[in-house]
């Protein structure tokens, strides 16, 4: 049952035309920083480019994803019509109205404070506002999803809660709760000062309750990946889920350890005590566990499909996959780059290995790797079995897909692993040029070359991407069948309490969030003496 | 898989089971390494947090201009103190001997920066407001890069500074001759 | 579905799922607060409490240990963007009577006629700076110095705010506008030299620093080199000597040309 397509087709595009605009740029950013090109004459345009890319790609397109998504969730798994649509396009409109609200001062050049903001450089109040604004609108969905669970239980107090939905709830809670941090520091800290109501600001706190939103917004953007793996892949590849316990458990673990972890942002901060780092440091560790169970059930699921289409013998059964089929294809290209992502992760995580590579060009691209290879291949996957369902009309090139998605695996390789070698060699990241023509930079110039060559690859990827979904839209029309998800190999007939709801978790993440965040904030703030002079960015 | 439904399940129940044991294993076996790591090895965590008010940092304390740079103290290690502002390193060039405990203590004079050293394990952000410390030893002389490794507004790509490791004998004999050491020309 | 109470130790998953979340935070916490300050063989711990005290992040104050005063004097402004930033019109007002001696070199309207720096429409931050560093003597000149003493630091501000208050007027002596060179655009990364405009205007401003178009080149080829050689020690912790020292003789050059080619209008239209 989706019955609010047009609400849901509008989230999508809206996601994927930013998402256009975003690559552009990185593109861009990649070239003009390369050998390939001489030193840009204002580097300013640089680092106002990169915080339009940042704060697009950070903020806007995976918030829009996981909210269209969310309610296409919502509608087929609960098989309930969408509650309070009105409320979602107001939700919709408030991101709208805040990425244009935030991309004005962006585009001026009166914001590039990159979309990490890092006070005490201020940009304008507007570029701060348009990113509230957004987080906002992203709230309504949140709330929404909760009420269309509740009522949804309501009238069937005996059934479990569908994987999906359970799934989807789990990633609104997760993201309602994380984006606290940023938001505090944005309304308490920044916006005053960008207001001019204030001259000074704490810049150590700031940077403690951004850690608290930069690294669960991570899990948030992986959510509705996770979601298409447990829900959706098995079913296109015609085989079952192989546990729906796991993917709760899975699911609930996210919303646990994803949160009081992001301190291992702040490693190399000197304003946090050497003990909360260590506790961040291990409980990172944990957040590993969530993934390796669905490393495991996907897997196994996988290879019931294969199974299922004659495959035998220990390996036999991965030949017999459905490799012709673009979401097996998204899959395995999405778990190849979630493992080189996820072993790059490990060595972040730990302070010791952190020290070589900290805000060095590695950590680029090791979130590129992660968010844009492993993450947004699953939202192509996503899009693409949505798409027939939302338009009412056939896709009809499965070449193109697949086409399009080597391209983006191949080019997101060839960008990452150079971008990860210098990261090594101690280059810095976010600067507008470098001087090859130093022996001490020479031997990077042959791995930017290549990062940028793998940006054009991605660029053609994305163009294809967005072409095809135009094709989508133009196909003859077709009979859409309902929208399901997959359905598991045992299907729960009852599911213990705790998988069922949400209070055990949330009450366990927010007392995470004391214990771990509590006393460091609380510290920070109280502490007297340690606002520093705001910085104006752009203000002459 | 329709004959013993229960069975199955029961299997699959193990398979899991069996699955997230070795999970929890592997997790507990990493976090292991980085605690053995992190005690057995020298990198660790800055050990106290230390403030510094960034406006007044040239008028007193341990950061007026004449005290940054590096200081033979009594017990034989080497004290580096520098500040990062827009755009540069005070002092730009950083003098290091050989074999000799370096204990480096940065901060920021407006926003914030990083001081990273590269093909060395010194890497930390320079917060105003705070005192960064990190510990560091340098077997070989050499010359390093030292860029700024976070954003500091329009001019970052330009905020380069050098270390420069000399032999140890070489830079006891420049000690005794003088208090505050740099590689500044 | 069985009406099975979740908050309760009779639950199966609440006693395991709260019983290792508070070991892992009570054995975490006891690596981090305990086991970890005592390991870390640079901290000289005081006892258990101090312990915990260091790994929460108490601050300590910092260290007492003697350090090497400057044998020069140095400036002893604190520069904040905040400064001088809402000029009263008495204090315009006053500037202006005050800047009636300062004419003969700066010029009745703020532009110079001889190789003296312009100060009209000049940061208010700047020009009171180099005012307080002339009086407590961190900066010299032949003909500043002797002002300096007289002035008070109300009369100081007055004059900043008055000398900002003018608008800015095109130098007396403008050459054929010169394209822009690499050193002033580009900087010199490897030498630790970021764009001129990041701080003087046409990129960004660093508060404390002036925009320097229409201004003299004798009087800023003067000064880089003053930086460079150490006769001019004002800047704050060095932020300009790092600079100078690192530009070639050449690089000075093609600087203080460009910036004294620009005409200030074309400055204040591009913001």
């Amino acid at each position: 049952m989706l019955n609010s397509r047009r609400l849901i087709l509008a989230h999508f595009w809206l996601a994927f035309a930013v998402f256009g605009v975003a690559l552009v740029l990185g593109a861009w950013q990649m070239f003009i920083r390369s050998p390939l090109h001489t030193w840009i004459s204002d580097p300013e345009w640089y680092y106002r480019s990169l915080t339009a890319h940042g704060t697009v790609m950070g903020y806007v397109f995976p918030t829009l994803i996981a909210m269209g998504f969310g309610y296409a969730i919502s509608e087929s798994s609960l098989k309930q019509p969408l509650i309070g649509r009105r409320w979602a396009w107001a939700g919709f409109g408030l991101i709208l109205v805040g990425a244009v609200t935030a991309m004005v001062p962006v585009s001026l050049g009166r914001a590039s404070v990159l979309y990490t903001f890092y006070p005490p450089l201020i940009g304008s109040a507007f570029y701060y506002i348009g990113v509230v604004l957004v987080v906002v609108g992203s709230w309504i969905w949140v709330a929404l999803m909760s009420i269309n669970l509740r009522i949804w239980k309501g009238n069937n107090p005996d059934t479990p809660v569908p994987l999906a939905m359970f799934a989807n709830v789990a990633g609104a809670y997760l993201w309602a709760w994380t984006a606290v941090g940023a938001a505090l520091e944005l309304l308490f800290q920044i916006l005053p000062v960008a207001l001019g109501l204030k001259s000074t600001i704490d810049a150590g706190l700031a940077r403690v309750f951004f850690s608290w939103t930069l690294h669960a917004i991570v899990y948030f953007w992986l959510m509705p990946t996770y979601i298409a793996y447990y829900t959706i892949v098995p079913r296109a590849i015609g085989g079952k889920l192989y546990s729906d316990t796991m993917g709760r458990i899975a699911f609930v673990l996210f919303l646990v350890v994803a949160m009081p972890i992001g301190i291992h942002h702040a490693f190399a901060d000197p304003q946090v005590g050497a003990g909360f780092k260590f506790i961040h440091s291990a409980f990172t560790a944990m957040v590993a566990l969530p993934t390796l169970l669905t490393v495991f059930t996907i897997c196994a699921s996988v290879e019931i499909a294969g199974r299922l289409r004659g495959g035998r013998g220990p390996l036999g059964w991965i030949a017999a996959l459905p490799w012709n089929n673009p979401i097996m294809l998204a899959t395995a290209f999405s778990f190849v780059l979630l493992g080189f992502g996820g072993a790059g992760g490990l060595i972040n995580m730990s302070y010791q290995l952190d020290t070589t590579i900290h805000n060095t060009q590695w950590i680029t691209g090791h979130f590129h790797l992660i968010f844009g290879g492993a993450i947004v291949i699953m939202y192509f996957a996503i899009a693409y079995d949505l798409w027939p369902h939302l338009t009412g009309r056939t896709f009809d090139s499965f070449r193109l897909m697949r086409l399009q998605l080597w391209l983006w695996f191949v080019g997101m390789i060839i960008t990452t692993f150079p971008w990860h070698y210098v990261g090594i060699l101690g280059m810095p990241r976010r600067m507008a040029y470098f001087d090859y023509t130093d022996p001490a930079l020479a031997s990077e110039a042959m791995s930017v070359t290549m990062s940028a060559l793998g940006g054009f690859i991605l660029l053609i990827s994305g163009a294809l991407f967005i072409l095809i979904l135009i094709r989508g839209q133009r196909s003859p029309a077709m009979e859409a069948e309902e929208y399901r998800f997959s359905m598991a190999v045992h299907p729960p007939a009852s599911v213990p309490v705790a998988l069922n709801s949400y209070g055990l978790w949330l009450a366990l993440m927010i007392g995470l969030t004391v214990t771990n965040y509590g006393f460091p904030i609380a510290q920070l703030a109280l502490r007297q003496g340690t606002s520093v002079p705001a910085v104006y960015i752009g203000a002459q | 898989m329709s004959e013993h439904p229960t069975d199955h399940a029961a299997t699959a129940i193990r398979a899991e089971k069996n699955w997230a044991t070795i999970a929890v294993l592997i997790i507990a076996f990493l976090a292991g390494m980085a605690a053995f790591a992190g005690i057995h090895q020298a990198t660790m965590p800055q050990a106290r947090v230390e403030t510094a008010d960034p406006t007044t940092l040239h008028l007193s304390g341990e950061f007026v201009e004449s005290n940054l740079g590096s200081a033979l103290e009594p017990d034989g290690s080497v004290t580096v103190r520098a500040i990062g502002q827009q755009y540069s390193f005070t002092p730009q060039c950083i003098l290091i001997p050989t074999d000799t405990t370096i204990n480096i203590r940065a901060t920021s004079a407006d926003v914030i920066h990083g001081l990273l050293i590269q093909g060395t394990t010194v890497n930390t952000m320079l917060v105003p407001g705070y005192i960064s410390v990190q510990s560091a030893r340098f077997r070989k002389p050499g010359e390093y890069l030292m860029p700024c490794q976070e954003y500091c507004s329009f001019g970052h790509e330009g905020m380069w500074g050098k270390v420069k490791v000399i032999d140890k004998s070489e830079f006891m004999a420049m000690a005794s001759k003088q208090e505050r050491l740099s590689c500044v020309k | 579905m069985p009406t099975e109470r979740l908050f309760s130790t009779a639950n199966r998953w609440f006693r395991l799922s709260v019983g290792i979340t508070a070991a892992l935070v009570i054995l975490t916490a006891l690596g981090g607060f305990i086991l970890l300050p005592y390991a870390q063989s640079d901290l000289k711990v005081a006892g258990l409490w101090d312990a915990i005290c260091s790994a929460a992040g108490i601050p300590k104050l910092t260290s007492s240990a003697s350090s090497v005063q400057p044998t020069f004097k140095t400036s002893d402004v604190i520069m904040t963007s905040a400064m001088l930033a809402n000029p009263s019109s008495e204090s315009i007002g006053r500037g202006a009577t005050l800047a009636q001696q300062c004419a003969i070199c700066h010029g009745p309207t703020g532009v110079s006629r001889a190789d003296s720096p312009n100060l009209a429409g000049q940061y208010p931050a700047v020009i009171f700076k180099q005012l307080k560093d002339f009086k407590s003597g961190a900066r010299t000149n032949a003909v500043m110095s002797p002002f300096a003493p007289h002035l008070t630091d109300q009369d100081m501000v007055d004059l900043a705010v008055y000398y900002h208050y003018l608008p800015r007027l095109p130098a007396y002596h403008p050459t054929q506008k010169i394209p822009a060179p690499r050193i002033v655009i580009n900087g010199a990364p490897m030498r630790g030299i970021a764009p001129c405009g990041s701080c003087h205007g046409g990129l960004d401003n660093k508060t404390g620093s002036p925009w320097l178009e229409g201004q003299s080149a004798a009087y800023m080829k003067a000064q880089l080199r003053a930086f460079a050689d150490g006769a001019r020690r004002n800047d704050i912790s060095q932020q300009m000597r790092n600079i100078a020292r690192a530009m070639t003789a050449e690089e000075i050059e093609e600087a203080a040309n460009y910036y004294a080619s620009q005409p200030p209008d074309e400055y204040s239209a591009a913001r």
